[in-house]
């Protein structure tokens, strides 16, 4: 079975007009996506995230390169068809309601009758959009209400790809938390996700692999366990050892070479402890 | 074939429906039905008169209305897309992207379409009005009865109204080309706006492009070339006014018209799709 997403050398520059030069987006970029695979596309603003993921989809054409969707051509129907998008800050046409946006999108990849109207009720429910919130107007809709609605809008055409272009930029962390569980609700039936960010503790909890990407071009790539594990320490966390335990323990370790680097309680992730704090119905 | 037809339909259905939700095209329908429905109390001359006053007014409410709504909807057609983004999540899915530029232009002409009707039964309600207004003063003299039901109810007046509608969907091609360029709603406004007011002087300029020989110099042949040969000619759609005037006109020359418009269009939509396709989005 072909890769998921493949590119090879994929370049672009862009003119900036008026005999005033161009500028290198994106240099030289191979990727391969398996599929069922969470991949992070990771990399500080203007390192060629967006833009890669805009060849992909066919929204740009590549200066040079090639890029491929499940063994098509990228930009082509075909491949068009596998994949689902959500840009970086969404603005969807606030004249439509949540449902409206979602059989729009449903029409737009040849659904039609029945099918996509049982399909825009099981999306609005699986973002947690149904009934009387899905048929409001999105210019009401919280940050995190729209970036649910453009998921589910995403999602429409059952998508073997779903392509995430900074999907928790400008939402809280209670909204970030419910897109990651969506991440990893998507990643648990089958789907490739493919998404780009900054926030670097967000990618941590999701993504299977990561390419980091700086200026265009791609500085590293791999799975997250072979990346983040310094192999050369060791750590371990205990509880329940005494006072006197705990100084038998630091002789011990002397006496055998190791140097203790770190030491004292845990501490709990922010997000994790602002999630904790929210009563209990609010929470993702 | 079938599915092409069906994402074309769902572009237009979508753009037409932005247009509805918004206030400003309602503001403007009411402006028009007022005006209409006003311009029967503003005739005291001969019936014949009162009749070609109305249908002056008539039918120059119905085409200024139609080109304010034929330049509002094209600030929103692509360059408003690109804007707000909306654009993207359009084009990652299977839609080609002449569907997507037809099916905006299907949308801004059902706007218009649906305008037109609407104001155009008005317009007939309105010459029903005068006519039985005018036959009541009259006292129901057989002659007289006669000539006013001939003014009040005469065909011609939807070969008028036809080509009303053909002016306005070329403008709405000329808006659509130029959204395909533009990165601002000001420019396909102020383009469009400026293709029409210089289509009223196409047919001056052909001519002495035409005229001009080799005597005249190069840039301005140049530029009376690109003017007769790139700009619609509105000055065919002066048959409009023939028929408001009582004069008669063919519908063979009508029909000329209407088949000049849909060409022009024809030709537009196809500029347009061939410039969208190679632009990064």
């Amino acid at each position: 079975m072909s890769p998921a997403v493949v590119t090879q050398q994929l370049r672009k520059e862009f003119s900036l007009g008026w005999g005033r030069g161009r500028v290198l987006a994106v240099e030289g970029l191979d990727l391969e996506v398996r599929r069922g695979e969470v991949f992070g596309l990771l990399g500080p603003n203007g390192s060629g995230k967006s833009t890669a993921m805009k060849m992909i989809l066919g929204l740009l054409r590549p200066t040079s390169g090639r890029a491929e969707v499940c063994g098509c051509r990228a930009g082509t129907l075909a491949a068009r068809r596998q994949i689902g998008f959500l840009p970086e800050n969404p603005y969807f046409p606030a004249f439509l309601c949540g449902a409206e946006l979602v059989r729009y999108y449903g029409r737009l990849s040849g659904m039609g009758g029945k099918k996509l109207e049982e399909r825009v009720e099981e999306l609005l429910s699986l973002v947690r959009l149904e009934g009387e919130a899905g048929r409001r107007p999105l210019r009401t809709y919280s940050k995190g209400m729209v970036q649910r609605a453009g998921l589910a809008g995403a999602l429409v055409s059952d998508p073997e790809i779903v392509m995430l272009d900074e999907p928790t930029a400008g939402v809280d962390p209670a909204g970030s938390r419910e897109i990651r569980d969506l991440i990893l609700e998507l990643k648990r039936r089958g789907k490739t996700v493919i998404f780009s960010s900054h926030l670097l503790e967000q990618v941590e909890d999701v993504a299977d692999r990561v390419s980091i990407l700086h200026r265009g071009q791609k500085l590293r790539e791999g799975r997250l366990e072979d990346l983040l594990t310094q192999t050369a320490e060791w750590q371990v966390r205990v509880r329940g050892l005494s006072e006197a335990h705990r100084r038998d323990l630091h002789g011990w370790l002397a006496q055998h070479g190791g140097e203790v680097l770190e030491e004292g309680s845990p501490r709990e992730r922010l997000e994790d402890y602002f999630l904790r704090s929210l009563p209990e119905k609010e929470r993702p | 074939m079938r599915e092409s037809w069906r994402r074309i339909r769902a572009v237009a259905a979508n753009t037409f429906l932005e247009a509805v939700r918004q206030k400003v095209f309602a503001v403007l329908l009411l402006f028009a039905v007022v005006l209409l429905g006003g311009a029967n109390y503003f005739a005291e001359f001969s019936f014949q008169e009162q009749f070609k006053f109305l249908k002056d007014l008539g039918y120059a409410t119905i085409s200024l209305t139609g080109l304010l709504v034929g330049l509002l909807g094209a600030a929103q057609l692509i360059p408003a897309e690109i804007e707000r983004r909306t654009i993207l999540t359009a084009l990652c899915r299977p839609l080609r992207r002449w569907e997507f530029v037809a099916g905006k232009y299907l949308g801004l002409v059902s706007l218009l379409g649906v305008m037109l009707a609407i104001m155009g039964t008005v317009f007939w309600f309105v010459l029903r009005w005068k006519e039985a207004q005018l036959i009541g003063v009259e006292g129901g003299e057989a002659a007289a009865v006669q000539a006013i039901q001939a003014e009040a109810r005469d065909p011609r007046l939807w070969q008028a109204f036809a080509l009303i509608a053909a002016k306005l969907f070329v403008v709405c091609g000329l808006a659509v080309f130029f959204s395909t360029l533009a990165t601002s709603t000001t420019f396909v406004v102020a383009m469009t706006l400026m293709v029409y007011l210089i289509g009223h002087l196409q047919s001056v300029a052909r001519e002495q492009w035409l005229e001009s020989g080799e005597k005249a110099n190069w840039l301005l042949q140049a530029f009376l070339a690109g003017v007769a040969l790139t700009v619609p000619d509105f000055t065919l759609y002066a048959l409009i006014d023939e028929i408001v005037a009582g004069n008669v006109v063919r519908w063979r020359s009508t029909l000329e018209v209407l088949a000049y418009s849909a060409a022009y269009v024809g030709v537009l939509l196809a500029a347009a799709a061939w410039l969208f396709e190679a632009r990064d989005l």
